[in-house]
C-alpha cells in the first residue's frame, strides 16, 4: 500500500481525534492571519497613521500571539502523538521501519496542516472585515465608513510560510518521538506509572507564601512603588503558581486521601486517585493555564474598565460638554449660531466671572509644616451658592445643589487634595483654621466633590449668598488681576449627544482655537482617550479570546487523550458494580477540578492584578469613593464571561469523555 | 441448598434481524448448590466467558432466566443489577483488572466504598482477609510495583471483601506461572472451604480444573458433559483429559 493512501486512510479512521486537532490548527492559522490582515488593512492604517505608537503596539502584540500559537501547537502535537502511540507501535511491530513511520506521520501532518491552512486563512479572509470594523468601531468615536472586503496577499503568504515551517517541524517531531522510545515502552505506555508526585508540605507552604507575598505587595503598595514592584510581583506569583501545581496540589490531594471517611466513598476514591495519578503530567499544563487565564482576564478586565470609564472619566475631569474662558463678546454669537447650523440641541449655557479672594491668614499648613496656602502667591476661587448651583446644574456630573449657612463655606475637593490616605488629614487641617477676611471670618465646614468648577484654581470655596455680597462690598473679592485687567469669564454649555456631534465639534474647534484663554470640549477629550484606550481594549479582547479558546482546547485535548487511556478502568469499575449514576458523578469529579482549579486561581491572580491596575490607573480615573470596587464590578462581568466559555468547554469535554469511556 | 438455578439461557450476538447472528449459548440449564466449587471448561469460542458474564450480570441473556437465592436476576433493572453485583458477586479476571491509579488497598476496598460502607468495617474486613491471603505487607503498593501473583491475590481479595454469595473467575491462573497458579488455586479452595463461598471458575488448564468438585464442559454453547471429582484425584485428572481431548480444547 502506498504511504499516502495509508495516511489518508488513517485520517479517515481517526476522524474524531483529528477533528479537534484540525480545529486547533485552523484556529491558530486564523488567529495569525487575522492579525496580519489587520496590520495591513488600509482602513486601519489610514485611521492610525498619525501615531506610530499604535502600529508598534499592534506589531508587538502580533509577535506575542505568534509565540503563543507556537507553544500551543507544539504542546497539542505532543499529546496527539502520545494518543497514537499504540497505533504507531503496531506499525513498528509489523516491521515498518522508523523512517517509514516518520514519513507516514509527516505526510499526515502535512495533509491536515495544508487543509488547516486553507480553512484558517479562508475564515480569516471571511472575518477580516468584521475584525477591522470592530477595531475601528471601538477606537474611533464616530466610525461610519464602510470597509471594503479585501484579501491581503501579503498577509496570506506571511501567514502561510511560517506555518508551513511549523507544520514541517511538527511532522518531523513525530520521528523524534518514535526513535526515542523502545518498542516495549510503546506498548507499556499506559501501564507504567507517570511518576506520581506525592507533593511536599514544604513546596505547598513555599508556593502559598510566594503567591501570598505577591498578593500582599499588589494589594498594599502605593502608587509610588508599585511600578517598580510589578516585575517582582509577577515573578513571585508565577513561580508560586507552578510550585503549587507541581508540589502543593499533590500534597493537598494526599491529605484528602488521609481523610478516610470522605475519601473512602466510592466516587471520591476513584476521582481523587485518578487526579492524583495524573497530577505529574497535567500539573504544568494546569499551571500554565492558570497563568494565561490570569493574563487574559486581567487584559480584558483592564480594557473593559478603561473603555467603560472613558466617558465617566471625561466628564469627571471636564464636567461639561464644552466650556471656554475669555473672548465671550466676539465669539459667543458664533458658537450659538454653530449650534443652530449643525442642528445640535442646546440644553443650557451659563456665563460667570472667575473671581478670586485672598484670605488674610498667614501661611496655612497641615501636618504642621506642609503649606497649602500662602497669601503671597495663592488665592481661592470663590462662588456664591447660587452661582455654584447654576454651574452644578449644567454639569454632566451628578451633583446635587448645595446649601450653605452664613459664616460657613464649602471647600471644593480638587485633585491635589485627592491623594488617597491624605485626604482626611488635609480636610481636618482646612476645617481647623477659619479664613480671615476684612470684616469677618468664615470657616470651612463641608466639602464638595466638583473639581471641574475650579476652572484653573487650586483652591475653590463656595459661600452663602449674603456672605458673598458682604465680601464683595468689603472689597475682599477681586475681579481684576494685579495689572488691573479683569479675569476671563467662563461659559459652560450642556447639549444633547455631545460625544457624537463630530461635525459640530470641528466647527467649535475652528471658532475657539487660538481665540480664547482656554477651551475644552468633552468630544475632544473623549476621542483622544478612545484612540489610546480603544486599542488597548481591542488588544485585551483579542488576546483573551485567543488565550481562552486555546487554553480551553488544550485542556480538552489532554482530557480526551486521558479518556482513551482510562477507558478500561471504567469497564472494570462497571464490572464490580459501579452504576451509571455513580459513574456520572465520578466523571464530574474527575474532570471538574482540571477546569475549575486553574480558572479560579487565574481569576484570583487577576483580582489582585486589578488592584495593581487600580493603584496605577483607575484610582486617578474613577471619581468614586472606592475605585477598586467599581473596577471589580466591571472585571466581574469579564470573569463571568470567561467562566461561561470555560464552562461550555467543560461540558463539551465531559460529553466527549463520557462517550469514550462509556 | 440451591444457590443458582439457570433456566434455558441463550445468548445471540449480532443484530436481531441482521444476517450475521451468532448463537453463543443455546438454551443452557443447570443448577449450582451453595458451597460448590465448579469448573467450566471447553474449547476456545465455546461460550464460557459469555456464560460467566451473564451469570455475573455484566451481560444480559437473549432468552431464558436465572435465579440467585430464589430471586430472578434477569428481571432486575440496571441500577438493581449494579447493586446486585456489589452485594452478591465477586469477580476475578485473567488480567487482574486492578486500577493502576490506586494502591492495592484502595483497589480492594473499592467495592465496599462504592457500596457506601463505614471506614471501620472496611479496615476490619481488609485486615482479616489480607491476613488470610498474605498480602498485608504490600497493601500500600501500586499494582505495577508488585508481581502478577500478588496482583491476582489482591484481585481475589477484592472479590471476597463484600462476602459475595458467588465468585466468578475467568481463567484466573491464565497469566500466572505454575507456582503462583497453584498458590491461587489453593487459596480459592481454602476460601471455598472456610467461607463456604460458591465458586465458578472458567479454565483451560486441566491441572487447575482438578481442584474443582465438579466440571461442566461446554461445546458450541451447550453443556456437553459433567464430571464429578471422586476420591481419586488422579482418576479425575485423567477423565478430564479424556473429555478435553474429545473437545479438542486442551491447552497443555
Ligand atoms: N460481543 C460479541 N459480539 C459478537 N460475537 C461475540 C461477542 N463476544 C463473543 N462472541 C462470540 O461468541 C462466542 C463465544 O465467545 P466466548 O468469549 O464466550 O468464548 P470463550 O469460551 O470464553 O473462549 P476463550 O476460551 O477463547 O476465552 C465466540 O465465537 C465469539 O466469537
Ligand atoms: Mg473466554
Amino acid at each position: 500500500m502506498k504511504l499516502t493512501t495509508l495516511a489518508v486512510r488513517n485520517i479517515k479512521r481517526n476522524f474524531s481525534k483529528y477533528v479537534m486537532y484540525f480545529f486547533t490548527l485552523s484556529f491558530s492559522v486564523f488567529t495569525v492571519y487575522s492579525f496580519r490582515a489587520l496590520i495591513q488593512n488600509q482602513y486601519v492604517n489610514a485611521a492610525m497613521t498619525y501615531d506610530v505608537r499604535y502600529r508598534t503596539m499592534l506589531a508587538a502584540f502580533g509577535v506575542i500571539i505568534f509565540v503563543f500559537v507556537m507553544f500551543f501547537l507544539i504542546s497539542s502535537n505532543a499529546s496527539f502523538i502520545r494518543a497514537r502511540k499504540k497505533e504507531i507501535s503496531m506499525y513498528s511491530l509489523f516491521g515498518m521501519s522508523n523512517g517509514k513511520i516518520g514519513k507516514l506521520l509527516f505526510t499526515e501532518t502535512m495533509f491536515v496542516g495544508l487543509a488547516a491552512l486553507v480553512v484558517g486563512i479562508g475564515a480569516g479572509v471571511f472575518f477580516s472585515k468584521l475584525i477591522a470594523m470592530i477595531l475601528l468601531d471601538i477606537t474611533l468615536a464616530e466610525f461610519t465608513g464602510d470597509i471594503a472586503f479585501t484579501i491581503t496577499p501579503q498577509g496570506v503568504y506571511l501567514t502561510a510560510i511560517p506555518f508551513l515551517f511549523i507544520f514541517c517541524v511538527m511532522g518531523l517531531s513525530g520521528l523524534r518521538v518514535i526513535s526515542k522510545f523502545e518498542l516495549v515502552d510503546l506498548f507499556k505506555a499506559e501501564k507504567v506509572s507517570e511518576g506520581k508526585s506525592k507533593g511536599s508540605i514544604l513546596v505547598l507552604i513555599l508556593s502559598l507564601t510566594l503567591i501570598g507575598t505577591g498578593y500582599y505587595l499588589a494589594a498594599t503598595s502605593g502608587s509610588d512603588v508599585i511600578i517598580g514592584a510589578a516585575i517582582p510581583i509577577l515573578i513571585l506569583v508565577i513561580v508560586g503558581t507552578y510550585l503549587f501545581f507541581w508540589g502543593g496540589l499533590p500534597k493537598v490531594l494526599s491529605w484528602m486521601k488521609k481523610r478516610k471517611t470522605k475519601y473512602y466513598r466510592g466516587q471520591n476514591l476513584i476521582a481523587v486517585s485518578a487526579l492524583a495519578h495524573r497530577m505529574r503530567s497535567i500539573g504544568s499544563t494546569m499551571a500554565t493555564i492558570a497563568v494565561l487565564s490570569a493574563v487574559a482576564t486581567t487584559a480584558v478586565a483592564t480594557g473593559f474598565n478603561l473603555y467603560q470609564n472613558i466617558e465617566r472619566n471625561t466628564y469627571g475631569i471636564l464636567g461639561y460638554d464644552l466650556y471656554f474662558y475669555g473672548g465671550q463678546e466676539e465669539l459667543l454669537d458664533d458658537v450659538f449660531s454653530a449650534f443652530e447650523s449643525y442642528d445640535v440641541e442646546l440644553i443650557g449655557d451659563y456665563t460667570t466671572e472667575r473671581l478670586q479672594v485672598k484670605p488674610k491668614n498667614n501661611i496655612l499648613a497641615f501636618d504642621g509644616n506642609v503649606e497649602y496656602y500662602n497669601p503671597e502667591q495663592d488665592y481661592f476661587r470663590v462662588y456664591s451658592q447660587s452661582v455654584c448651583n447654576e454651574l452644578l446644574a449644567l454639569s454632566r456630573v451628578n451633583s446635587k445643589p448645595i446649601q450653605i449657612k452664613e459664616g460657613e463655606a464649602a471647600y471644593v475637593r480638587s485633585f491635589w487634595s485627592n491623594v488617597p490616605g491624605m485626604t482626611e488629614e488635609i480636610e481636618r487641617a482646612i476645617m481647623a483654621e477659619p479664613l480671615q477676611f476684612s470684616n469677618q471670618e468664615i470657616r470651612v465646614t463641608s466639602f464638595l466633590d466638583a473639581s471641574f468648577i475650579s476652572f484653573g484654581a487650586v483652591h475653590t470655596i463656595v459661600l452663602n449668598d449674603a456672605d458673598f455680597t458682604e465680601l464683595m462690598a468689603a472689597g475682599d473679592i477681586m475681579g481684576v488681576d494685579s495689572s488691573g485687567e479683569p479675569f476671563d469669564q467662563v461659559t459652560v454649555f450642556k447639549y444633547n449627544n455631545a460625544l457624537k456631534a463630530g461635525k459640530f465639534n470641528r466647527k467649535v474647534n475652528q471658532i475657539l482655537s487660538g481665540n480664547v484663554g482656554k477651551y475644552r470640549s468633552a468630544y475632544n477629550h473623549y476621542t483622544e482617550s478612545l484612540e489610546t484606550f480603544g486599542l488597548v481594549c481591542f488588544i485585551g479582547f483579542f488576546m483573551s479570546v485567543v488565550f481562552i479558546l486555546m487554553t480551553a482546547s488544550l485542556l480538552y485535548f489532554k482530557q480526551i487523550m486521558a479518556a482513551e487511556e482510562e477507558r478500561h478502568q471504567y469497564e472494570m469499575l462497571r464490572k464490580i458494580g459501579m452504576d451509571s449514576q455513580v459513574e456520572r458523578r465520578v466523571i464530574t469529579k474527575r474532570l471538574l477540578p482540571v477546569f475549575f482549579i486553574p480558572l479560579v486561581i487565574g481569576i484570583l491572580h487577576s483580582i489582585f492584578a486589578m488592584k495593581t491596575a487600580d493603584t496605577i490607573v483607575f484610582s486617578n480615573m474613577i471619581a468614586a469613593e472606592n475605585s477598586y470596587l467599581v473596577v471589580l464590578a466591571f472585571s466581574g462581568i469579564m470573569y463571568g464571561i470567561y467562566a461561561i466559555v470555560y464552562g461550555v468547554f467543560y461540558f463539551i469535554t465531559k460529553r466527549q469523555y463520557t462517550r469514550i469511556v462509556g | 441448598m440451591l444457590l443458582l438455578k439457570v433456566e434455558n439461557i441463550s445468548k445471540i450476538y449480532g443484530t436481531k434481524r441482521g444476517a450475521k447472528q451468532y448463537e453463543a449459548l443455546k438454551r443452557i440449564s443447570f443448577e449450582v448448590h451453595e458451597g460448590e466449587f465448579i469448573g467450566v471448561m471447553g474449547a476456545s469460542g465455546s461460550g464460557k466467558t459469555t456464560l460467566l458474564n451473564i451469570l455475573g450480570s455484566i451481560d444480559r441473556p437473549t432468552n431464558g432466566r436465572f435465579m440467585l437465592d430464589g430471586a430472578d436476576i434477569t428481571a432486575l433493572n440496571k441500577r438493581q443489577l449494579a447493586q446486585h453485583r456489589i452485594e452478591n458477586i465477586g469477580f476475578i479476571f485473567q488480567d487482574y483488572n486492578l486500577l493502576e491509579t490506586m494502591t492495592l488497598k484502595e483497589n480492594i476496598i473499592l467495592p465496599l466504598a462504592l457500596h457506601g460502607c463505614k471506614v471501620q468495617v472496611m479496615e476490619e474486613r481488609l485486615r482479616k482477609l489480607g491476613g488470610d491471603l498474605g498480602i498485608l505487607s504490600i497493601l500500600d503498593k501500586y499494582p505495577y510495583e508488585v508481581s502478577g501473583g500478588e496482583q491476582q491475590r489482591a484481585a481475589a481479595c477484592r472479590a471476597l471483601i463484600t462476602n459475595p454469595k458467588m465468585i466468578l473467575a475467568d481463567e484466573p491462573t491464565g497469566n500466572l506461572d505454575s507456582r503462583s497458579g497453584r498458590a491461587l488455586l489453593e487459596l480459592l479452595t481454602q476460601i471455598n472451604r472456610t467461607y463456604g463461598t460458591t465458586i465458578l471458575m472458567v479454565t483451560h488448564d486441566v491441572f487447575a480444573a482438578s481442584y474443582c468438585q465438579k466440571i461442566m464442559f461446554i461445546r458450541d454453547g451447550e453443556i456437553y458433559h459433567e464430571l464429578y471429582a471422586g476420591d481419586d484425584k488422579q482418576k479425575f485428572f485423567d477423565s478430564i483429559i479424556d473429555v478435553m481431548s474429545v473437545l479438542g480444547g486442551e491447552k497443555q
